[in-house]
């Protein structure tokens, strides 16, 4: 995308009076664009049959200029939430924290729920040098492997095109998206910070709850904590 | 100098010396006597302001992490989009967004269902009126997944992505029918979806076939049906866009900042 394309772009949203950027950048005024701000979250098998999960968690974003990216915050704890048994209350957590260059990650039950947390300082699962431009991977406890550092946003959307679409003026994209041959992914070329833990889904548990198909599942979400 | 003046400056000079010697031993043995660990100075053989040395507790290591504290939520995310598309103020609740950051998934769908509902009728209606069709006309209609707005919308509330331990990963594949029995995801027990989020997954898709599509998912699609060459329908269950980012095979998978 064209810088100007970009201004105009976000001259257009300025008058519009909406940023929304999915799937969670900028999601809202508080958080938006600063060092807490979740700009994604994947839960995946990393290969079809593993025992294991991969959790990958990223952090601001690149997207639009001024926005905070390219360093982990050292008072922002991120913590992947895991509900077992249904009630949508964590059971058990992964957590990772950022200091002085390395990432150190914790995982077990938690030792309160809900908006607050503490680091689960007795129950370490690894710890990682925070990358560069180049991968660094460690392994933690169990075969569990852990990155921390700049990657390439996967997301893809064409933002501007979804604000025209949700302007109710009914001159703003009357006919909806765009094809695929006129369509932008906004976030081509823009950079996140990521985290990135592999975990043997034996660490968690099983679980008792499931999906709307009938599918055991795990229930995850991701939160950014500041530290007060 | 007499003889008796030179004895006597010897022994002035040796008994200062002596003395001199003797307040540095009482110094030190003062300083060691008074190993302090709580004086706010570095004495003693203290390695740090009151720490470390042979007295004192160990001094902490200025570059040792420190995981002390209380963190306080900032930000929350499950689903992709889902704070982004639902969320919006009303009366009454002036700050959607940010207070869907900070409540517990637990309490998210007594909180946020009824709004999440509206928004998406919401939408319906502007593109009714984009159309020039009355918005009591054009409403949303149960989706791929035979969901009503309700339900959906109650599921959507409680933002928490679904991951399945022991089955494939797919955010959402409608050409699952294992049965053929020609229900695509009715939930019958064979097909596979919801089960997590792969890098790759078109998650923007998705929802907007979830919220536009329909019951064949298909309901806005920009359709052209006159056959003019020209879409008569709005597109609403695409964005046109596929995935940019390079995605890898072993760990981490998404590849080096561009």
């Amino acid at each position: 995308m064209s810088k100007s394309k970009l201004i105009m772009g976000i001259s257009v949203l300025a008058i519009a009076g909406a940023l929304l950027i999915a799937a969670d950048h900028l999601d809202a005024p508080s958080s938006g664009g600063t060092t807490a701000d979740i700009a994604d979250f994947f839960a995946f098998e990393p290969t079809l049959g593993s025992d294991n999960t991969t959790f990958v968690v990223d952090l601001q974003s690149s997207v639009l200029p001024d926005l905070a990216y390219g360093s982990f915050d050292e008072d922002v704890l991120t913590e992947i939430n895991i509900d077992t048994d249904g009630d949508l209350v964590e059971d058990y957590v992964i957590q990772a924290y950022p200091q002085n260059g390395t990432m150190y990650f914790f995982a077990g039950v938690p030792v309160q729920t809900g908006l607050n947390s503490q680091i689960l300082a007795d129950s370490p699962l690894g710890e990682v040098v925070i990358s560069g431009s180049t991968a660094i991977v460690a392994e933690g406890m169990n075969g569990t492997k852990l990155f921390a550092g700049p990657r390439q946003d996967p997301f893809f959307f064409d933002f501007f095109q979804f604000n025209a679409v949700i302007n109710p003026d009914v001159n703003s994209a009357p006919m909806g998206f765009k094809t695929a041959a006129e369509a932008e992914d906004t976030f081509d070329g823009a950079n996140t910070m990521s985290i990135v833990v592999e975990i043997p889904n034996s660490m968690v548990g099983t679980t008792s709850t499931t999906n709307a198909l009938g599918i055991p599942v795990y229930k995850t979400w991701v939160t950014t904590n500041r530290k007060q | 100098m007499n003889f008796n003046k030179f004895k006597y400056s010897i022994l002035t000079l040796l008994a200062a010396t002596v003395l001199m010697a003797c307040n540095n031993d009482d110094m030190q043995m003062e300083e060691m006597a008074v190993a302090t660990c709580n004086d706010g100075i570095m004495n003693g053989d203290e390695e740090g302001t009151d720490c470390g040395g042979s007295a004192c507790e160990p001094c902490a290591d200025s570059t040792a992490p420190d995981f002390t504290g209380t963190f306080a939520q900032a930000d929350h995310m499950g689903r992709p989009g889902i704070n982004t598309t639902l969320s919006f103020d009303m009366d009454g609740m002036p700050s959607v967004k940010d207070a869907h950051n900070v409540t517990i998934p637990s309490e998210m769908t007594a909180t946020f269902q009824a709004g999440f509902q509206a928004r998406l009728e919401q939408y319906h209606d502007v593109y009714a009126n984009k159309l020039g069709l009355d918005p009591m006309d054009v409403n949303y209609e149960n989706n791929i997944l035979g969901l009503d707005a309700a339900t959906l919308t109650t599921v959507l509330a409680a933002d928490a992505l679904d991951v399945a331990p022991d089955a494939p990963t797919t955010y959402f594949d409608p050409g699952t029918d294992a049965d053929n029995d020609g229900n695509i995801l009715v939930p019958d027990g064979d097909e596979v979806a919801l089960t997590g989020r792969a890098l790759q997954d078109d998650v923007i898709d998705v929802s907007l076939i979830l919220f536009f599509g329909g019951m064949n998912g298909d309901r806005f699609s920009g359709q052209d049906l006159d056959n003019d060459g020209m879409a008569d329908l709005p597109r609403l269950t695409s964005d046109g866009v596929a995935l940019t980012a390079t995605i890898n095979s072993d760990f981490p998978y998404v590849s080096a900042p561009e």
